[in-house]
C-alpha cells in the first residue's frame, strides 16, 4: 500500500491518494476529478488507514452535514467528523456520496452520505490509530493536470 | 532553508536571533546530529517559536528533535506568565503522553522461562490497539468529571494502586487548574470508555531488565539494581486529549487574530497566558493531563493483576511499585530562574521531559537529594534509559531534557523496509517477545525507524542536563 497510489474501488476508476514521506505522521496527497470525488477519496484515505476495508460491507448509512469557510476547512471538518464517529460509534464507511455546495460567497456546504458498517472485532481488522486530522499543510487546490488535489496530515 | 548553527560547546548549538526572533534558538546535539539538522525544517520551527511574545531565554530543542505541528517535537519553550502566550501546538495532540516506570522484586532469572506466559497475559489484560476501550466499566459523565479534577488519585481512591504511587508521579498525578467546564461534549464522549487503555502507534507496555547501572547513588535512591525486572508504560490521554487539542486549535486561531499576535506560521496559534482563551485552554489541558495520569495509574493496576495471575504470586512477593511517572507533552506553570530573578513561567514541553534537579520541592522527598528520575523510552529492540534531573537543567533548559529516540524514517519508508521481513521473529531471535494488535504497527515501529536512543541520551548526559542512571533492556513488548 505504500508505493502504489490507492484506489477507492479495487475494480478501477481513478487513483484516490498516495502516502508522501513524513518522519512521524501520515502525510497524504489526495486527488479527485471534481470536488465531490476529492472529498470522497479523502474519506477513503482516512478509512484505509484505520481499517482493512476489504472485510467491511454496507449495512448502515450515516449522514454528515457541515458548513465551513473554505474548501480546505470543509474537507478537514468532514474527516474530523468521520474520525469522531469512528471513535465513538466504531463506524467505518466503504462508500460515500458527496455533495458540495459552494454557491454562497465565503461558505462551503458539504453533505456526505457514508455507507459501511460498525466494527466487529471478530470479523474486521483495524490498522492505525489516527489521533487527529490536522491543519498541518492542509490545502485543497486545482491540480495543474486538471481536477483537484489536496494535501492532508493525520497525526498518528 | 534554516540559518546556520553556531557551536557553543560540545553538545550545544545556537541559532542566532535574526529577523523577528525575540531570543536565539538553542539545540542540544552532537556534531553528527547537528549536521543532519542543517537542512531540516524542524530548525525553522525552532526559529519560528522564538518569534512568539514573552518567550524567555531561548527556543530550545533536544537531540531527539523532529518536525512537528507548528512547534518541533523535542522542543521546549518557556513564556512569561505576564507577557507570554500559551499554545496547544506547543503541547501536541496527545496531552500528557508520558512514561511510567514500575519496579519489582523479581530478577531476570526468575522469569526468563515464563516470559511467553507473561506477555500473553499482559496482552490479554491491558487493552491496546486502535480504539481500545473497556478496561473498566464505561464511566458516567459525572464520574469522568471527577476523574478530570482528581487525576491519578481518582484511580487510587477506587483501589487501583496505593497512595505512595501518587508521591512518585510528576505533580502528584494531578494538575490543580483542571476546569471540567472548559471541555467540550465531544471530548467527554471520547473519554468515557478509554481509561486504562494503551492505544496504538508508538505507545507500549514493556517488560525490561535493568541492564547496566551508571550511577549507583541515584539507582539506589530510585530502588534499581542490575538484573532487576522493571516494566515501562508509554501512553497518554487517548481520544480525550486529542479532542481537547483539536477544540482549542480552532479557539486559538481566532484568539491570535483578536490579540494581534503576529505568527510566522499559523500553526503556532496561541493566546496570552492570562487571557480568557489562554486560561480556558490551560483548564482543559489540565483535565487531559489528569486523564492521562489516571490512565497510566489504571494500566499499572491492570499490569500488576496480569503479573500476579501469570506468575501465581502474592502482591508482597512481586512488590510492584512505582519508580516514577513523567509527562512529555505538556504546558505547566513553574517557577524558574531567568535573567537573575525568579519568574513564573508557562513551560511548554512537546516531546520533552521535565528534569528537575536536586533540592526542588517538586521532586519527591526520597529522590530530592539526587534529582528527579527522567524516563527515556527507546525503540523496542534497543533499550530505554533512566536518567536524573540536574542543576544544569534548571539553569539552561527550564528543567527539561529529551523524551525518546525520535523517528528518522517515515512510517511508509518503514513499511517498505519491513516488507518480506518478520519483525516479531527478528526481535524474538534477540530475546525480545513482541505482541501486537497489528503487523503494520510492528513494521512502522521497528527499531530501524528510530534514531539511536543511546546517542540521544549521551548528548544530554555529556551536556550534564540529564546524566544517565541506568539502562533498561527490553524482554517483552506489548504494542497497539
Amino acid at each position: 500500500m505504500v508505493e502504489e497510489p490507492r484506489r477507492w474501488d479495487p475494480a478501477g476508476r481513478e487513483e484516490a491518494y498516495q502516502d508522501l514521506d513524513h518522519p512521524a505522521d501520515v502525510f497524504l496527497e489526495v486527488w479527485g476529478g471534481d470536488l465531490p470525488s476529492l472529498f470522497e477519496n479523502a474519506l477513503f484515505a482516512l478509512y484505509d488507514h484505520l481499517a482493512e476495508l476489504e472485510t467491511f460491507d454496507v449495512e448502515r448509512e450515516e449522514e454528515i452535514r457541515l458548513h465551513a469557510k473554505d474548501y480546505s476547512e470543509a474537507l478537514r471538518a468532514l474527516l474530523a467528523e468521520a474520525l469522531y464517529r469512528f471513535e465513538t460509534e466504531c463506524f467505518v464507511a466503504i462508500r460515500a456520496e458527496i455533495a458540495v455546495d459552494d454557491a454562497a460567497v465565503d461558505q462551503v456546504g458539504v453533505t456526505a452520505r457514508l455507507k459501511g458498517e460498525v466494527v466487529d472485532k471478530t470479523r474486521h481488522r483495524l490498522l492505525t490509530e489516527v489521533k487527529a486530522v490536522t491543519y498541518h499543510q492542509l490545502a485543497v487546490e486545482r491540480a495543474p493536470e486538471g481536477g483537484w488535489k489536496a494535501t492532508l496530515l493525520f497525526d498518528v | 532553508m534554516a540559518p546556520a548553527l553556531e557551536q557553543l560547546s560540545e553538545c550545544l548549538w545556537e541559532l542566532p536571533a535574526t529577523g523577528g526572533m525575540r531570543v536565539p534558538g538553542r539545540i542540544y546535539a552532537d556534531a553528527g546530529l547537528a549536521e543532519a539538522l542543517r537542512d531540516d525544517q524542524s530548525l525553522t520551527q525552532v526559529a519560528n517559536v522564538a518569534h512568539l511574545p514573552g518567550i524567555l531565554c531561548a527556543s530550545l530543542a533536544m537531540p531527539d528533535i523532529h518536525f512537528g505541528y507548528g512547534f518541533p517535537i523535542g522542543g521546549v519553550a518557556a513564556f512569561s506568565v505576564e507577557e507570554g502566550v500559551i499554545s496547544p501546538g506547543g503541547v501536541g495532540y496527545d496531552i500528557n503522553c508520558g512514561c511510567r516506570l514500575l519496579a519489582t522484586d523479581l530478577q531476570e532469572g526468575d522469569i526468563r522461562e515464563r516470559m511467553r506466559g507473561i506477555v500473553d497475559q499482559l496482552f490479554r489484560d491491558v487493552p491496546s490497539g486502535v480504539g481500545a476501550s473497556g478496561a473498566i466499566a464505561k464511566l458516567s459523565r459525572k464520574e469522568l468529571e471527577q476523574l478530570l479534577v482528581q487525576g491519578a488519585a481518582w484511580a487510587v481512591k477506587r483501589g487501583y494502586g496505593s497512595p505512595d504511587d501518587l508521591d512518585h508521579t510528576e505533580d502528584g498525578g494531578v494538575l490543580p487548574g483542571a476546569d471540567p467546564a472548559a471541555v467540550s461534549d465531544r471530548a467527554y464522549t471520547r473519554g468515557l470508555d478509554q481509561v486504562g487503555t494503551l492505544g496504538s502507534g508508538n505507545h507500549f507496555l514493556e517488560v525490561q531488565a535493568v541492564d547496566q547501572v551508571f550511577d549507583r547513588e541515584a539507582a539506589d535512591a530510585y530502588g534499581l539494581r542490575e538484573g532487576q525486572i522493571t516494566l515501562m508504560v508509554h501512553c497518554g490521554s487517548r481520544g480525550f486529549g486529542y479532542q481537547v487539542c483539536e477544540d482549542y486549535l480552532a479557539v486559538m486561531a481566532e484568539a491570535s487574530r483578536r490579540y494581534g499576535i503576529e505568527l510566522p506560521d499559523r500553526q503556532l496559534a496561541c493566546a496570552p497566558v492570562s487571557s480568557e482563551e489562554g486560561r480556558r485552554y490551560l483548564g482543559a489541558m489540565d483535565c487531559a493531563a489528569n486523564y492521562a495520569w489516571a490512565n497510566r495509574q489504571m494500566i499499572m493496576h491492570l499490569t500488576e493483576q496480569a503479573l500476579l495471575r501469570s506468575l501465581r504470586l502474592q502482591p508482597r512477593d512481586l512488590n510492584l511499585r512505582l519508580v516514577y511517572d513523567v509527562a512529555h507533552n505538556i504546558a505547566k506553570l513553574e517557577t524558574h530562574r531567568s535573567g537573575g530573578s525568579t519568574v513564573l513561567a508557562c513551560v511548554h514541553r512537546k516531546g520533552a521531559t521535565r528534569a528537575f534537579g536536586p533540592g526542588r520541592a517538586e521532586v519527591p522527598p526520597d529522590y530530592r537529594a539526587v534529582g528527579q528520575p527522567v524516563l527515556i523510552p527507546g525503540d523496542m529492540g534497543t533499550a530505554s534509559f533512566v536518567c536524573k534531573g540536574s542543576e544544569a537543567a534548571m539553569d539552561q533548559t527550564f528543567g527539561s531534557t529529551c523524551h525518546g529516540a525520535g523517528r528518522v524514517m517515515s512510517r511508509s519508508q518503514a513499511l517498505k523496509r519491513a516488507r518480506g521481513r518478520m519483525i516479531d521473529r527478528e526481535l524474538e531471535s534477540v530475546g525480545i517477545l513482541v505482541r501486537s494488535q497489528g503487523r503494520k504497527t510492528l513494521a512502522e515501529e521497528m527499531p530501524d525507524a528510530y534514531k539511536d536512543v543511546e546517542r540521544v541520551v549521551a548528548v544530554m548526559d555529556t551536556a550534564g542536563i540529564s546524566p544517565r542512571v541506568a539502562r533498561l533492556r527490553p524482554l517483552g513488548v506489548i504494542k497497539g
